[in-house]
């Protein structure tokens, strides 16, 4: 354990984070980038842009929250310098995100009410769910629904947005790649240690593949509200990429992820490979820890 | 990476004359500020000193004396650790919850440099160590800030870790740095840096809060002759463990109050 645990140092994470895969960032993203002019002159667009940036401030206070409150509870001095570094990702995330939405030209003073008017609901009861284990002190819940459930999620999400935002957003892009970057190791620390520790305390297990479970219905029911609504922003996004495409002569993106082609794919379709993409990471890292994937419910 | 403010300049020529005080705050309470600010002085200093640095060999009775300081220097970090995480949560807005964090990770590095530097010194098993040398009042004072955090007492926090315990550390080590082998002077004067930071948000945040309430300040001056009590105390120890007699101790007590008064918080 040790020896895993040592790849976790503050050491290197100054060598991989900061002084790697973020140098000559600025909240992120190369210098001098801007959010495209069609998107912040569009009203649609620019209302459900901020919607979604929203969602990931949400996820991401949840996360700071999360991995602070469990610094406390980690039982040894290597995993508690551990979620030190992750706390200071998320709070990276946290800015950056918030950061977007000033770009999207959100007034600081605005900033809480329009969190307030756009955060999701469930979202919100699924982050309740992993701060009630934090607030308890349970480590092991804790590091699951946050390591696993939560980043297993963010991760997916940022990959979605990533690949639709490549060509029509770099500056967005670029964000996204340095906290998928961050996201992965927060996995990896999740699935190395709480492994040793469900074999340690095996009676733990169906309360925390109960919270996994719970916090994948509100996931699921976050993802069906999000599409639910968003039809005539996705189509008007395709419109404004096509029409950018031809304007300068090239062929309109054609992005494929998880067999879903972006530039075609319908709310409804996007929505079930979103769904499916993540449940199944979430199968395959629980199963790696030990733990038995519970399918939840699905949401009215 | 380049922290640009609202008139376009970096964080190395960072002009805060300029900007609101919203604006200010929101500046130097983010990441990219501490990340410009960390990377002045831990650039190419892996563990917090030059890998090119000679450690010079320490006879027996000075190594022994290295370590046992050390292992008190990790119970006051390993407390900062778990109280500036905690305090995450108790933040009252956003830029200070992103201070929070960054000081998380200063902590965190703080004893990972110097229990890095244990090892360095041919001591095994750290931790244990540490759990063996630390003295009962630099414990306590752990337990206490522990408690106040846990009270989600954010003022009283506050001032028992960003001016009380950054004062007590900030004194100790530049003192400590001052005779200290090459290695160990490096990273000590790493910590002190970032200490200054923490310390200017103490004095920021609670000289402000005060201002506005001034019905905390019994309280928090109640609470302050407290902790100055475990704080003297653990210095006393310290010395007593070190073998120092009276004449051969540094006043670093006095130094220590001073340099609270000087803060004109609370007295």
């Amino acid at each position: 354990m040790a020896d895993f645990l040592s790849q976790y140092s503050i050491q290197r994470w100054m060598e991989a984070c900061p002084q790697g895969y973020l140098e000559d960032t600025v909240f992120g993203h190369e210098e001098g980038l801007a959010e495209p002019p069609e998107l912040l002159d569009n009203e649609l667009l620019l209302e459900s842009t901020i919607g979604s940036t929203v969602q990931l401030v949400v996820g991401e206070r949840a996360a700071l929250a999360a991995s602070s409150g469990l610094v406390n509870a980690a039982p040894d001095y290597a995993s508690k310098r551990f979620l030190a570094t992750q706390t200071l990702d998320e709070a990276r995330h946290v800015e950056i995100f918030t950061q977007r939405l000033y770009d999207l030209g959100v007034k600081p003073e605005d900033l809480e009410s329009t969190i307030d008017r756009f955060a999701n609901p469930n979202l919100v009861k699924f982050a309740e769910v992993l701060l009630e284990k934090v607030e308890a002190g349970d480590f092991v819940a804790g590091v699951v629904g946050q390591n696993i459930v939560l980043e297993g999620m963010a991760f997916t999400v940022f990959e979605l947005f990533e690949a639709a935002s490549r060509e029509a957003n770099p500056k967005f892009a670029q964000t996204l790649t340095g906290t998928i970057a961050d996201e992965r190791r927060h996995v990896g620390f999740g699935e190395n240690r709480i492994g040793e520790l469900i074999t340690r305390y095996p009676e733990k297990k169906p309360e925390i593949e109960k919270m996994q479970k719970e916090m994948s219905y509100h996931m699921l029911a976050t993802f069906a509200d999000a599409f639910s609504s968003s039809g005539a922003s996705i189509e008007e996004g395709r419109r404004l990429a096509a029409n950018a495409a031809q304007a300068e002569g090239k062929e309109a993106a054609n992005t494929n992820w998880h067999g879903a082609n972006l530039a075609m794919a319908s709310p409804d379709e996007l929505e079930a490979v979103l769904s499916d993409t993540v449940l199944g990471e979430f199968k395959v890292r629980l199963g790696r820890i030990g733990l038995e994937y519970q399918s939840p419910l699905a949401p009215v | 990476m380049a922290a640009v403010d609202a008139a376009g300049s970096d964080a190395a020529g960072f002009e805060p004359h300029g900007l609101d005080e919203d604006e200010f705050y929101r500046r130097v309470q983010s990441f990219s500020f501490w990340f410009e600010a960390v990377e002045g002085y831990l650039a190419d200093r892996p563990y917090g000193y030059d890998p090119a640095t000679v450690d010079e060999p320490l006879e027996e009775p000075r190594r022994q004396a290295v370590i046992t300081t050390l292992c008190n220097y990790c119970v006051g970090e390993a407390a900062a650790l778990e109280a500036s995480s905690g305090m995450v949560a108790l933040a009252p807005n956003h830029n200070a919850r992103i201070f929070m964090a960054t000081q998380v990770a200063d902590e965190a590095r703080h004893l990972e440099v110097f229990l890095h530097r244990l090892r360095e010194l041919g001591v095994e098993d750290p931790e244990t160590e540490v759990a063996q040398r630390a003295t009962p009042n630099i414990v306590a004072f752990k337990e206490r800030l522990g408690q106040l955090v846990a009270a989600g007492d954010w003022e009283a926090a506050v001032l028992a870790q960003n001016v009380i315990l950054e004062t007590m550390e900030f004194t100790v080590f530049r003192h400590h740095s001052l005779t200290a082998d090459p290695i160990t002077k490096q990273v000590l004067d790493g910590v002190v840096a970032d200490e200054r930071r923490h310390l200017g948000f103490g004095e920021n945040d609670l000289g402000r809060r005060l201002f506005e309430h001034p019905e905390h300040r019994p309280r928090l001056t109640e609470l302050k002759h407290e902790l100055d009590a475990l704080v003297l105390g653990s210095f006393d120890a310290t010395y007593s463990q070190l073998g120092l007699d009276a004449s051969e101790r540094p006043d670093l007590g006095r130094d220590y109050l001073a340099a609270v008064e000087r803060l004109g918080l609370v007295s």
